[in-house]
């Protein structure tokens, strides 16, 4: 899908302007940028949490609408205190009003539960599950969604480093094949996940042109070819906080 | 020239009086109305002022309060009722009647006049709305014996002192607690007159409607006898000139002028007490007999603890 | 167990500054009785006062009912209907800013002199509470839910029922511990104006013929079946709403 000539007005003056960039199908895009710049303005954008000024058009591969083919996870896990970890994970279906979602979802997600290791919390509500699992069970709420292009905003930055692993690890095993797009303050992050990776910069914003990176996922850091790009992109990064 | 000085210096001797005024705090029983007429006419004619006195009077919120303040010091004189005084004299209040404003009952029970109710008789299985003041259902129940009725043949119904509007909307098929000066003149204004059966000729022993108490303690303050003295000139000047009178009282407040107290003045007139520091011992003794024989007081506590005539 | 201990004690200790107060500054017993009297009129006369202290209650309890349904529905309405906002929200204001004392006698006059008017008295001096407490829940739902939902696609009347609703319930428990504290006073004051029994009725008729220990008694039982009523309306809430981080007690493992 493509972003073309966007732009937001943010309190009178544009965030960002004639902002152009696309995601590739099926790979793993991420922005990294200064705080402020706005990057989880972009992504509330294409999720259709913000609206535009008139010129822009976001626009799907194929021509349809995206409304109903994006599933969002954001920073904190969100999920509802009052429903056990199972429910929260079939919270979509119940939003929608869907007719009771049978045993074949149901089914589903207790599948995916359990392969994050969760099996045993299925009935547990979110005040009795650390950060991590929380995050897992967003995860598997996301993946129920079965939505072609996924919108995170830095759902990893509240976690631990080694729980952050792992949970990188299980995103990109699981949402293998989706469309997704990652915002994150992390280069290493960035450069573990990411097919493409860009950079925001400036005022009003732009993207620079991506990092292209080799295809699988995720990457070891300690891979030479790799810390070449991490300086690359921190000096990208070290220049979109002076023009700030 | 001495003549001249002496007269001069006798002028300013008596110009100055020999002590100052001695101020006194009134409690009223209530808003300012008709009954308190010989205290304003006493007030407006100077009498206090010739007596030695500066009376401040204060109308209460709470009827409750005033004999209250009184016994704890915080006031020196209150307008009360002998049936109340009664009863708080057998709780142990030290509280002393010094004299008496209104010597009859005020008290009455009144119905529609052109209601069901003709007679105490006709009240059987009907709701009465009384305010609480303490001793309502015992005046009830002794005018309900004089006819032959019992206290659970009817029903009470505590109406909060909105005694007419109950009245006047039905609510309640007759009121205890009516004063007959006044609210039957509000009835009549409202179109609806009424009819007022009264207690003393009901079953109910005669008393004081309305006295002036003071602290036990202080019972024989000269300033008490000044002031009853002076209370008394207003009473004598207010029969002797009643519109007049009723001038004095509405001088300088305008909200007292209408027509209800206008009425209520002219009804209030004969029943002020000639003689405000005289003291009938009989009568008080027979209604402390009326309320123990009700229940209302465990014992009758003596006369004299509670009732003094000023010398 | 223990809280309850607790509770005896500060009651315990209460009664004790209470006794000394009255000791020390010999306050006549016409104007504060000391405990020992109270408890004395309290023992003496328990059977004349329990029939009323159980009617005071059905008013309170029939009060807070009624007060919470208009109150949920009322705020339902605020949050589901822009027009609504516009219309009731001055009346809801209104409500709170007319004292009840004003408006009891109209009470009085419109339900009788029965037990309508002093329910009906409870319920609007806790509307507005309960009201106000669980729209501005409704109102402050946390964002990244609403974002979630309207990604989802959720319809406006689901968003409402099963997000904004449960997330609000701790707004909404708020406003009912403050409705059961303050419900009481509504039905006493409705007593005042027109009863012929009830604790308010009591403490009336007590005063007026200087019974004050008497008093002093109906008070006393009024306070307690208030402060139990707040207790017990807590727990309940608390058991009803079991993801509240908050409770009034340090520990929910009693």
């Amino acid at each position: 899908m493509s972003v073309h000539a966007a732009r937001l007005d943010y309190g009178g003056t544009p965030l960002f302007d004639e902002l152009d960039f696309s995601l590739a199908a099926g790979q793993w895009t991420c922005v990294l940028g200064p705080s402020g710049v706005g990057k989880t303005t972009l992504l509330r954008l294409i999720a259709g949490l913000e609206e535009a000024a008139a010129g822009t058009s976001i626009a799907a591969g194929d021509g349809r609408p995206l409304a109903g083919r994006v599933a969002w996870m954001g920073q904190q896990d969100l999920l509802l205190p009052w429903l056990s970890a199972l429910d929260n994970a079939l919270l979509g279906a119940r939003l929608r009003g869907e007719p009771d979602p049978g045993s074949e979802r149901r089914s589903a997600a207790i599948e995916l539960l359990k392969l994050v290791g969760l099996g045993g919390r299925l009935a547990a509500r979110p005040a009795e599950l650390s950060g991590g699992q929380r995050q897992r069970v967003a995860l598997v709420r996301t993946l129920i969604e079965d939505r072609p292009v996924i919108l995170m905003d830095e759902p990893f930055s509240s976690l631990d480093s080694v729980t952050r692993w792992k949970l990188q690890e299980l995103a990109v095993e699981l949402l293998a094949g989706r469309t997704v797009l990652l915002v994150t303050h992390d280069p290493r992050e960035a450069l573990r996940l990411g097919h493409r990776v860009h950079v925001m910069a400036g005022r009003p914003a732009r993207l620079d042109r991506p990092l292209l990176l080799d295809p699988r996922t995720p990457r070891r850091l300690d891979d030479p070819a790799l810390l070449t790009l991490e300086s690359e992109l921190i000096r990208r990064l070290a220049g979109a906080a002076e023009a700030a | 020239m001495i003549v001249r000085l002496a007269a001069i210096l006798a002028a300013l001797l008596l110009a100055t009086p020999a002590q100052a005024q001695q101020k006194l705090t009134l409690l009223l029983d209530w808003f300012v109305n008709p009954d308190h007429g010989p205290l304003f006419v006493a007030q407006e004619r100077g009498y206090f002022r010739e007596a030695g006195l500066d009376v401040e009077m204060i109308a209460p919120s709470d009827p409750n309060d005033p004999p209250k303040l009184v016994a704890a010091g915080r006031a020196d004189l209150a307008i009360s009722y002998q049936p109340q005084l009664t009863i708080q004299a057998a709780e142990g209040l030290p509280l002393i009647r010094v004299a008496t404003l209104v010597a009859t009952p005020l008290n009455s029970l009144v119905v529609l006049r052109d209601g069901p109710v003709k007679s105490v008789a006709d009240l059987k299985g009907k709701k009465i709305g009384f305010s609480v003041g303490g001793f309502e259902d015992a005046l009830l129940k002794a005018m309900l014996e004089k006819h032959g009725l019992k206290l659970g043949d009817v029903t009470l119904i505590n109406i909060n002192f909105a005694l007419s509007p109950a009245l006047l909307a039905g609510r309640v098929d007759a009121v205890i607690g009516a004063f007959r000066n006044f609210e039957l003149n509000q009835l009549d204004i409202e179109g609806k007159p009424g009819r007022a059966f009264y207690v003393e000729e009901e079953g109910v022993p005669t008393y004081d409607e309305l006295i002036v108490v003071a602290n036990k303690a202080r019972a024989n303050d000269p300033s008490f006898r000044r002031f009853v003295d002076a209370v008394e000139r207003g009473t004598t000047w207010m029969i002797n000139h009643p519109q007049e009178g009723f001038q004095l009282f509405i001088r300088g407040r305008k909200d007292l002028d209408n027509e209800l107290n206008r009425r209520a003045w002219n009804a209030t007139l004969p029943r002020f007490a000639h003689s405000p520091a005289a003291l009938d011992r009989a009568r008080y003794v027979r209604f402390a007999e009326f309320l123990k024989a009700q229940g209302l007081i465990k014992q009758a506590p003596a006369v004299d603890s509670y009732a003094i005539e000023l010398r | 167990m223990r809280s309850l201990l607790r509770a005896l004690l500060v009651f315990a200790g209460l009664c004790l500054v209470w006794q000394v107060f009255v000791t020390v500054t010999g306050i006549p017993p016409y104007l504060l009785p000391a405990p020992t009297r109270v408890f004395a009129a309290l023992i003496d006369r328990a059977d004349f006062l329990l029939p009323h202290a159980l009617l005071t209650l059905a008013e309170i309890a029939l009060g807070m009912l009624f007060g919470i349904l208009l109150g949920g529905f009322s705020a339902l309405t605020l949050a589901r209907f822009a027009p609504a906002r516009r219309w009731l929200l001055p009346v809801l204001v209104v409500s709170q800013a007319i004292p009840v004392f004003a408006l009891a006698p109209l009470l009085v006059l419109w339900f009788g002199y029965g037990l309508a008017s002093k329910v009906a008295a409870a319920t609007l001096i806790i509307y507005f509470p309960v009201t106000s407490a669980f729209y501005d829940g409704l109102r402050h739902t946390e964002r990244g839910w609403l974002d979630l939902a309207r990604v989802m696609g959720a319809t406006g009347g689901r968003e409402l029922l099963l997000l904004r609703v449960p997330a609000a319930l701790p707004g909404f428990a708020s406003g009912v511990r403050v409705a059961a504290a303050v419900a009481p006073i509504g039905a006493v004051i409705g007593e005042w104006v027109g009863a012929s029994a009830g604790l308010g009725y009591v403490m009336l008729q007590a005063n007026a013929r200087m019974q004050i220990d008497v008093m002093f008694a109906a008070l006393l039982v009024l306070g307690l079946m208030a402060v139990t009523l707040y207790y017990a309306i807590d727990a309940a809430l608390r058991r009803f709403i079991p993801w509240l981080p908050e409770s009034l007690t340090a520990s929910s493992k009693e």
